[in-house]
């Protein structure tokens, strides 16, 4: 790559990179130009619960806001440093803080920084709205006057409270109020008094406040029976005491309290107190954030109307326990929390499902239980049924034996009987020939010689008949033998017609053994020998041919002659008792040899067949099965 | 020849058997007497007679196939005689069934010949057995 090129790709990259941060600066700065700018002005501390919860749900509801359109600015009015010079130096504070620049809406919570804003507010905000939340309403010129205010008005929920305490427990005769210690003021108290006043006629009411942290443990751990507690609200810093939240002071309290302790804030729930009307700082920002993001977009403050806090009843499930108070008692709509699931709730779908797996299961092995019965049955009906069917077979082969003897011994009878009187012709026409001859004409010498070969043809028949009848009747023995060796034997019973008649003999079979009946294949290679010899009687130059071959399952044997042969459409015939293709006078023969070769290799699951052209010879084979594996116990 | 003065016992039951046996026989100018027995109850009397001093045969010709006592019956009698089980018996018969011949064999036949239906064939049988069981082989009488 030359040098130019590289530079060229180089400054490319560079431009297309200044171009695009140029983009994002552009972007940056067209989405914080302008942001509108958010005061919270808090009481107290940062750190204090109802201030953390308040920024939580009013960032929360902020976050629907786009990105860089407002800024926050949080400001706290330190209940510790109190009086009018401090406020006096609060508000330079402020003032000089926030010269020249303008902030757009002020959020001010609960009412001291509320009342801080309403004196100050021309002075140091002049034409901002405010959004608030507080127990008191601002008076309504200050509503509807400059840039206006709207918010939330918390309600003070004494009343409720108590008489949800009075209704759980309804024996109460004594109250104790816990309020104060902050600036030592009496402000949470005044305000009970107002609201429990009319309480007075009932029950007896008692008010612990701005007492140090210690005393109220030892007020509260031994009241006397029938009391509860109204928490309100109580923050230590006496005598050296670490300065403490209400919560963890109400928490101390509860450990050791003998009665009940109902409470005002939410906070409070989860720390020992059984519950009571609370109000909710998180919630309550979070509608603070709805309100100013209104004012934000355009909304008059004046037009937004001021609302009342939501108030939600709630409860720690722990604490009804321990109070035996029943939750369908509680008021609709009541938060119950620190929940303790049962067993039973915690785990029910586990237990459902596990109980279902094992319903399932015992369902399956049931049914397989019965699926197995039921075979079981099948299976002894078969059993039964095989048995009879055994049986039957036993007794049919039983009676099929008994013919079959009856027609073996038949036949041998007949063969037997047959011949006898046989012997008797040819015995007496012989004799009748050579002693009589003198007294026959030669026409009846003539007669006398066609009746005595008529009883060896008839002879013969009978022979190949017994042949045919004792190939059925004789064992089959399955044995391996060299093809050469049974070959060497037929021929050699051949052997002296062979040589008279000059007959070419080739054996053309390359060793191998094969396991079959030696009988059947004597006699079946001896029929296709005496076959070829006969039928090649008439040729100049007889040949006979004898050949193996093998295949993957069989071992084939064949006998070629070059002899008459015969038309392929008689090839099934020729194997066929009693067929002949010739006349007897021509080549003799009782039709018996094929079908004695074909029977012979069938009983060993063989196969015989021959081809042939007439004139030009026949080729016969013998195919014998090679023996499989299973069957191999030679 | 010793034998020569001894019979021939001939078991056979057809007349046209006996006769061709006979003459062949005397066609080959066999000397010896035939005696016939024509059936195999007959056959079982000649014993008695042997016992009462008759000659006993040089040997027995028995047909298998017999009425009333089968000839394998004779065979099997004779030969667990205790006085006769020595004279040699042949067997000659149609038959050439394995089974036959397994059981002739079995019951102590001395020669088992099957009969052949040409004259001639059988004159050749007639002639050989003469050489043989009356030249050749040695008896006990």
């Amino acid at each position: 790559m030359s040098t130019r090129h590289s530079a060229t790709i180089i400054l490319t990259i560079a431009a297309v990179l200044v171009s695009v941060v140029g983009l994002m600066f552009k972007t940056a700065r067209a989405q914080t130009s302008n942001p509108k700018r958010i005061l919270v002005l808090y009481w107290d501390t940062k750190e204090i619960p109802a201030n953390i919860s308040f920024d939580q749900g009013f960032q929360g509801g902020m976050q629907s806001e786009p990105i860089g359109n407002y800024e926050l600015y949080n400001e706290y009015l330190d209940s510790r440093f109190s009086g009018e010079q401090q406020h006096q130096l609060f508000h330079d504070y402020l003032k000089q803080k926030y010269v020249g620049r303008q902030i757009d809406v002020i959020v001010a919570t609960p009412d001291p920084p509320v009342d801080f804003l309403l004196r100050y507010r021309n002075d140091l905000f002049p034409n901002c709205p405010i959004v608030f939340t507080g127990i008191k309403r601002p008076p309504p010129e200050a509503i509807t006057t400059g840039a206006g205010i709207t918010g939330l008005v918390q309600q003070t929920t004494h009343k409720p409270t108590l008489d949800l305490a009075l209704k759980f427990h309804p024996d109460t005769e004594q109250v104790f109020v816990i309020s104060g210690t902050d600036e030592h003021d009496k402000r949470f108290e005044s305000t009970a008094r107002q609201e429990l006043s009319s309480y007075e006629t009932r029950v007896r009411i008692n008010y612990l406040t701005d007492l140090s942290l210690s005393e109220l443990i030892e007020r509260t751990k031994n009241l006397p029976k029938r009391s509860i507690i109204l928490f309100l609200w109580q923050r230590s810093s006496f005598e050296g005491e670490n300065r403490l939240n209400a919560f963890e002071i109400v928490s101390l309290i509860a450990k050791s309290a003998s009665v009940p302790i109902y409470s005002l804030g939410s906070r409070n729930v989860g720390h020992g107190v059984v519950g009571g009307y609370v109000q909710d700082a998180e919630r309550n920002g979070s509608k603070i954030a709805d309100f100013v993001r209104q004012i934000l977009h355009g909304t008059r403050a004046q037009d937004i109307p001021i609302e009342n806090a939501p108030v939600s009843p709630m409860f720690d499930w722990r604490q009804l326990q321990r109070w035996n108070i029943k939750e369908s008692n509680l008021p609709p709509g009541s938060i119950v929390k620190f929940k303790e699931l049962s067993f039973w709730e915690q785990y029910k779908w586990r237990i459902i499902g596990v109980l279902t797996l094992f319903a399932l299961q015992t369902g399956f092995i049931g049914l397989l239980l019965v699926e197995r019965k039921r075979r079981q049955r099948a299976k002894e009906a078969l059993d039964q049924l095989n048995t009879e069917l055994e049986q039957r077979i036993a007794a049919r082969t039983a009676a099929l034996a008994s013919k079959s003897h009856e027609l073996e011994t038949f036949a041998y009878s007949v063969a037997h009987d047959l011949k006898a009187p046989l012997r008797g012709i040819n015995g007496y026409s012989r004799l009748l020939l050579e002693e009589h001859a003198k007294q026959l004409d030669q026409e009846g010498q003539t007669f006398l010689q066609t009746i005595r070969s008529s009883t060896e043809e008839m002879n013969q028949l009978i022979e190949d008949l017994l042949d045919y009848s004792r190939l059925e009747r004789r064992e089959l023995k399955t044995e391996r033998f060299e093809l050469q060796t049974l070959i060497n034997n037929v021929l050699g019973q051949k052997q002296r017609e062979t040589k008279e008649r000059a007959i070419n003999v080739v054996v053309n079979v390359n060793g191998g053994s094969v396991v079959g009946d030696i009988n059947g294949l004597t006699q079946a290679l001896n029929n296709y020998l005496d076959n070829a010899i006969k039928f090649t009687r008439e040729v100049l130059e007889p040949r006979i041919e004898i050949g193996s071959a093998e295949t993957l399952d069989n071992c084939l044997l064949w006998v070629r002659d070059n002899g008459v042969g015969f038309d392929m459409k008689y090839k099934d015939r020729i194997f066929d008792i009693f067929q002949r293709l010739n006349r007897s006078e021509e080549y003799p023969g009782t039709g018996v040899g094929l079908a004695i070769v074909r029977k012979a290799m069938e009983r060993m699951g063989g196969r015989a067949w021959g081809e042939g052209e007439p004139g030009k010879g026949a080729t016969f084979y013998l195919e014998i099965p090679k023996p499989r594996p299973s069957d191999l116990k030679l | 020849m010793t034998n020569s003065l001894h019979p021939i016992l001939l078991v056979e039951d057809r007349a046209v058997d006996i006769d061709l046996t006979k003459r062949a026989f005397a066609r080959r100018h066999f000397l010896n007497p035939i005696q016939e027995a024509r059936d195999g109850e007959e056959a079982l009397r000649y014993i008695e007679r042997w016992d009462a001093g008759e000659v006993v045969p040089v040997f027995i010709l028995l047909d298998l196939k017999l009425p009333r006592v089968s000839g394998l019956e004779v065979l099997s009698l004779l030969k667990r005689h205790p006085k006769y089980s020595s004279i040699p018996v042949i067997v000659l018969t149609t038959s050439a069934e394995d089974q036959d011949i397994q059981t002739a064999y079995s019951l102590g036949c001395n020669s088992y010949i099957v009969k052949p239906v040409e004259f001639e064939k059988f004159m050749d049988v007639a002639s050989h057995v003469e050489v043989y069981w009356c030249a050749l082989n040695k008896t006990l009488t």
